[in-house]
């Protein structure tokens, strides 16, 4: 019976994130390389922010098109590759509507919370063994909690705008993305459980030796599988898009934003979208692990040659695909639906798989040495 | 949930009220169990995503045109409508002998037959068939009524004009009669006396819902234009 294994890559991939190069400036006395550090990870961010959102967007349209037999943005550019520019620019120069009725500050703010719960988890991300702004001990629960702070923007912006669409859409987002949440945490935590940490770096660095989709004995590939439903459910879309469904509400709990504000929460939606694959990757897909078979070889010499921030952001489309893929096949479903899939299907299987998961971890049922640095 | 198994559907006869009929026995609904149900939906949802990943990968599915640049390539799907057309044999004499069934099939009057009598023949034939282009709405319910095969539905869709009286147009190419009479007869130059030319914009045409000869108006009684124009103010 054989494996597919990893072979041991950490002596290869020494972990220093950029928190830690900029305390040891600032302990080295070197305030001016320490402020460089910092400013060149705010900047990073943001530039990762506007690239992501602007080839997302173009992919999602493309790739939208061909599903159904479209060819999609043809003109603007080579095969319309500038089109998601044009649309930007022409979103920046908008008039910025408020509704007379609205409560004022709160419809300003809540795009903003919107995005900066994306924002942040950016931040923890590891992109590869070099790339990270920082890498946080509680990494898994400070994705967890953030990413449950976005909603409160949704809500926000739903109940501020004093629309009956609005704020139908932002009490179903509430409803959907606190239930989801519940799933998508108990498969988060059986990776927790295999690695015996909850630093995403130390995550990724645990899956040397195998990535804990198939490393874990099926209990892995369940959670993952619930993981991608439960997280297509918390970013709002297709076929869980009922917040914003077009045919029922309008646009759901932006209808009554405009211009750049509008902007702002279908950034966050698409960030959002490359948030929660590469979360799906870092926990169950070896993050920014190169792909091996056994140990050794020509084979995995090759995949070792690739740069491991590839590798992460190979995978990370690969499961925007998969998303935009379910998208464009799917049907939307109906609030009972989405509340029957969630609490009578995929919470049940979530506590079994933990409990699984648990009796594997505790009795040491699997075969391969878990990894701790 | 569950799904009715028309495979096992039996066909026999029974007796109803001393009648004996045949009767089809549909099997009962049948509930499906959960695993069942599980399964089921699992495999529509990989099936849909199989057909859907085969669109994406095969590009020679995409139906979109980019128009103006493969304006010379264009194809049209069989029945595709975009303009009301005469058809002409080879001589460039038509099949509509005036017998006005496309007018009466017209939904909303966009058809409007002028005959005559023949001077040579004798006997009843068209004159001028007006189609109005800015009431048509392309239902093709002409070409069905059509008994002779005289219309078609052609795939010209360029037809934007600067003015409205620009969208009625005479359809035939000259008043007279079909191409069957026209053949009869031997002589080219008698053939010609029969047949008066005409073109396209050559009749009188309205405008914003003033009558004009031999054009009724949109909503305007049907008496108000008639044949040759007498019958209307000008």
């Amino acid at each position: 019976m054989t494996y597919l294994t990893l072979a041991a890559t950490q002596g290869a991939f020494k972990t220093v994130t950029v928190s830690e190069r900029t305390a040891q400036a600032f302990a080295d006395g070197s305030w001016i390389l320490a402020l460089v550090y910092i400013l060149a990870a705010v900047g990073a961010l943001g530039a990762l922010v506007t690239v992501v959102g602007l080839v997302l967007i173009y992919a999602e349209r493309k790739i939208a098109a061909h599903f159904q037999c479209r060819l999609g943005p043809m003109r603007v550019g080579w095969h319309g590759i500038l089109q998601t520019v044009a649309d930007a620019i022409k979103l920046l120069l908008k008039e910025d509507v408020i509704p007379e009725r609205a409560d004022k500050a709160m419809h300003l703010l809540a795009p903003f919370l919107s995005m900066m719960a994306t924002v942040m988890i950016l931040g923890v991300l590891p992109y590869s063994p070099i790339l990270q702004i920082v890498d946080l001990n509680i990494g898994v629960l400070y994705v967890t909690a953030i990413s449950g702070f976005g909603v409160m923007g949704i809500l926000l912006g739903g109940w501020s705008s004093n629309n009956k669409w609005s704020m139908v859409g932002a009490m179903r987002a509430g409803a959907q993305i606190i239930s989801y949440e519940i799933s998508a945490t108990l498969a988060l935590l059986v990776v927790v459980l295999f690695s015996g940490s909850m630093s995403l770096a130390e995550i990724v660095q645990s899956q040397d030796a195998g990535w804990w989709v198939w490393r874990a004995h099926g209990v892995g590939l369940v959670a993952f599988i619930i993981f991608v439903i439960a997280v297509t459910a918390e970013i709002n879309r297709t076929p869980f898009d009922i917040p914003e469904g077009e045919s029922e509400l309008a646009a759901g709990f932006h209808t009554e934003y405009s211009g750049l504000r509008f902007s702002f929460f279908f950034l966050a939606e698409f960030i959002n979208m490359f948030v929660v694959s590469a979360m799906a990757i870092t926990l169950f897909l070896g993050g920014w692990m190169p792909f091996h078979i056994g140990t050794g070889g020509a084979f995995n010499g090759a995949m070792d040659l690739i740069p491991p921030v590839l590798w992460f952001f190979g995978k990370t489309s690969a499961v925007v695909f998969l998303i935009m893929w379910f998208r464009w096949t799917f049907p939307r479903l109906r609030v009972d639906q989405l509340m029957y899939l969630e609490w009578k299907v995929l919470l049940p299987i979530g506590f079994v798989n933990l409990f699984a998961a648990a009796v594997v971890v505790l009795y040491n049922l699997y075969p391969f040495p878990i990894i701790v640095p | 949930m569950g799904r009715v198994d028309f495979s096992d559907v039996k066909h026999e006869t029974r007796a109803f009220a001393g009648v004996t009929v045949p009767v089809s026995v549909v099997p009962r609904f049948k509930r499906q169990t959960y695993p069942t149900r599980f399964l089921f939906s699992l495999k529509s949802l990989i099936d849909g995503m199989r057909l859907t990943f085969g669109y994406l990968v095969r590009p020679s599915k995409v139906v979109t045109r980019q128009y103006p640049e493969n304006r010379a390539t264009l194809k049209f799907p069989e029945r595709y409508r975009a303009s009301l057309k005469f058809k002409f044999d080879e001589n460039g004499y038509q099949h509509c002998n005036g017998c006005g069934s496309c007018e009466r099939a017209c939904p909303n009057g966009s058809i409007i037959l002028n005959t005559r009598k023949g001077e040579i023949t004798g006997r009843n034939e068209i004159e001028r068939y007006i189609w109005r282009m800015d009431s048509c709405v392309l239902c093709n319910a002409c070409v069905e009524a059509c008994a002779f095969g005289a219309l078609e539905m052609s795939h010209e869709f360029e037809n934007a004009v600067y003015d409205r009286r620009l969208l009625v147009y005479t359809l035939n190419r000259y008043a007279g009669p079909t191409a069957n009479v026209l053949l009869k007869e031997e002589n080219l130059e008698a053939r010609a006396a029969m047949m008066t030319k005409l073109d396209t914009y050559g009749g009188p045409v309205p405008m914003n819902g003033h009558a004009l000869p031999t054009v009724r108006a949109l909503g305007s009684p049907r008496d108000e234009a008639k044949p040759d124009g007498k019958g209307a103010a000008s």
